[in-house]
């Protein structure tokens, strides 16, 4: 274990240097006027740019303002795709017929890239937010209904009949049987899905949007403000890494028994 | 009832209630354009084209990004990804630039790449290219850490050289996981660049959904939904196919 530990602490080093030497490397290439100012802000702007937001907001936005848009509408967007996506998923595992009848419309929608289909929402439901919630929906919908539909039908056979010849009945069997067995692949159908919306939600906040991470690089860049367009390029990095991190972490909480089985 | 049954009488019940709609007059053809109107349409975009260009011409140059961003992006992505599985150190001084890359929106970073070199190919090349890289990296990474140490071993009590071993042990079992990372990386690579095409095209499909949205026009909105709708599904059993015959051997170990 000893060994471990001093393998990850190395790890971590070595990665703190890199960091460092890359953002060391991006100060001096500005610096130094290797690239006209207009094109590429140095670290020390991007952070005064930040300092900037945090107390003058960006063109009557507040920074809180903009990444509360951005998570809000991923997230609201999400939670609808779970509510609907991961019961309507288990029905298709647990029901030929259910699947045959609405499989297919997911799985047209599925591979379908979100943005195509954006326009037509923006059609129908206006360029507000319903639009753009709608849009995450529907990009993780189709993954967490399939990824439930898997989970069940892959849940092994022996169990459910071990299950029922002790006597359980179908409510019991899908409670203590199906569910906690399609649980693993649900919850990798959710990872999937949340990278997926957040990838969305800024593309349509580039797109049409009035606030939000997204739309703030995009006007940005209309302004030529590289220094805020690369402090939202980092916050993104940064939200996108923590709400993988998050699932990770419900995963590893709830499925405790995954690679155990 | 057969499950076949089902799936028909479930896609009538679709089309019967897109007719109704339509044709009964419920909704406008703006916003929902009847069969007819959608047939018109894709006859039209096949003679005419969209906006001077043939509708092969839009696709063509879809097509062609996608290739070019992908294969330059999985190539290094997968060199860098095997060299980190092989080293730790690389490993370490890579990992939290390729952790970053991953999660991050990919469109966030195309409004920069055409500050730096335009709106024309040069960015979008770029943007598909760091789109597709981590994803590879990562999974041949995986691949590499996953290879089974008794192989390894077994290899090297039989007198095997390290390059020997990465040539005839690690490549092909790591392969497996490298293709699949690659489907996975083709996916996210097309979903961008229908994205940025909409966002930053003058051309390519993306850009004639765009395009006629702007006009109103919904029956060349569906018709090019539709069509990147069988484009990604054409280009993910592309990568499937190449993926069976060269990994023939995966999931039967």
């Amino acid at each position: 274990m000893a060994k471990k530990k001093e393998l990850d602490i190395r790890a971590t080093l070595l990665g703190l240097l890199a960091v460092g030497v890359g953002v060391l490397a991006w100060q001096m290439i500005g610096t130094l006027g290797l690239v006209p100012k207009a094109l590429l802000a140095t670290p020390a702007e991007v952070w005064a740019a930040l300092i900037e937001i945090l107390h003058e907001g960006y063109r009557g936005t507040t920074l809180f303002e903009n990444i509360a848009a951005t998570l809000g509408r991923c997230i609201l967007g999400f939670l609808a795709a779970v509510a609907l996506g991961v019961p309507l998923g288990l029905w298709m595992g647990i029901s030929k017929m259910t699947e045959a009848s609405l499989n297919f419309m997911v799985q047209f929608l599925r591979p379908l890239p979100p943005l195509s289909y954006l326009v037509l929402l923006i059609l129908w439901f206006g360029i507000g937010d319903f639009s753009k919630i709608m849009l995450l929906f529907l990009t993780a919908f189709p993954t967490i209904a399939t990824a439930s539909m898997a989970g069940v039908r892959q849940v092994n056979r022996k169990r459910i009949d071990a299950a029922r010849s002790l006597g359980a009945n179908s409510r019991q069997i899908f409670h203590h049987v199906l569910l906690p067995g399609a649980l693993p692949m649900i919850f990798t159908g959710l990872r999937i899905a949340i990278a997926a919306a957040f990838s969305s939600v800024v593309a349509a906040e580039l797109m049409a949007a009035s606030n939000g991470l997204g739309w703030m690089v995009f006007s940005a860049s209309r302004n030529m403000r590289t220094d805020i367009i690369l402090l939202g390029i980092i916050l993104l990095g940064i939200f996108g890494m923590v709400l993988s991190r998050t699932l990770v972490a419900i995963d590893t909480h709830m499925i405790h028994w995954r690679g155990y089985d | 009832m057969r499950p076949r049954t089902a799936t028909a009488i479930s896609a009538a019940v679709l089309v019967a209630g897109w007719l109704l709609l339509t044709l009964g007059g419920f909704v406008s053809d703006l916003f929902l354009p009847p069969p007819s109107q959608l047939w018109d349409a894709l006859v039209d975009l096949w003679q005419e084209g969209y906006k001077n260009r043939s509708i092969w011409e839009h696709i063509g140059q879809s097509l062609i990004r996608v290739l070019v961003g992908f294969g330059t992006g999985a190539i290094v992505g997968t060199a860098m990804g095997l060299l980190m599985g092989y080293f730790k150190t690389i490993d370490s001084l890579f990992a939290p630039f390729i952790e970053f890359l991953r999660p991050l929106p990919q469109l966030a970073y195309l409004v920069i790449l055409i500050i730096w070199l335009g709106i024309d190919e040069a960015s979008k090349i770029t943007l598909l290219f760091l789109a597709a890289l981590p994803v590879a990296a990562v999974a041949a990474r995986d691949g590499v850490r996953n290879v089974s140490q008794i192989r390894i071993r077994v290899a090297q009590s039989l007198g095997a050289k390290r390059s020997h071993i990465f040539f005839y042990i690690v490549f092909p079992s790591a392969l497996a996981e490298i293709f699949t990372g690659a489907r996975l990386a083709i996916g996210i690579v097309y979903a961008t660049l229908i994205a940025s095409e909409i966002i930053a095209g003058t051309n390519g499909i993306g850009w004639m959904i765009f395009d006629a949205g702007r006009f109103l026009r919904s029956d060349f909105v569906f018709i090019g939904i539709i069509i990147v709708g069988i484009m990604g599904i054409a280009i993910d059993r592309l990568i499937l196919m190449v993926e069976t015959r060269v990994v023939h051997w995966a999931g039967k170990q």
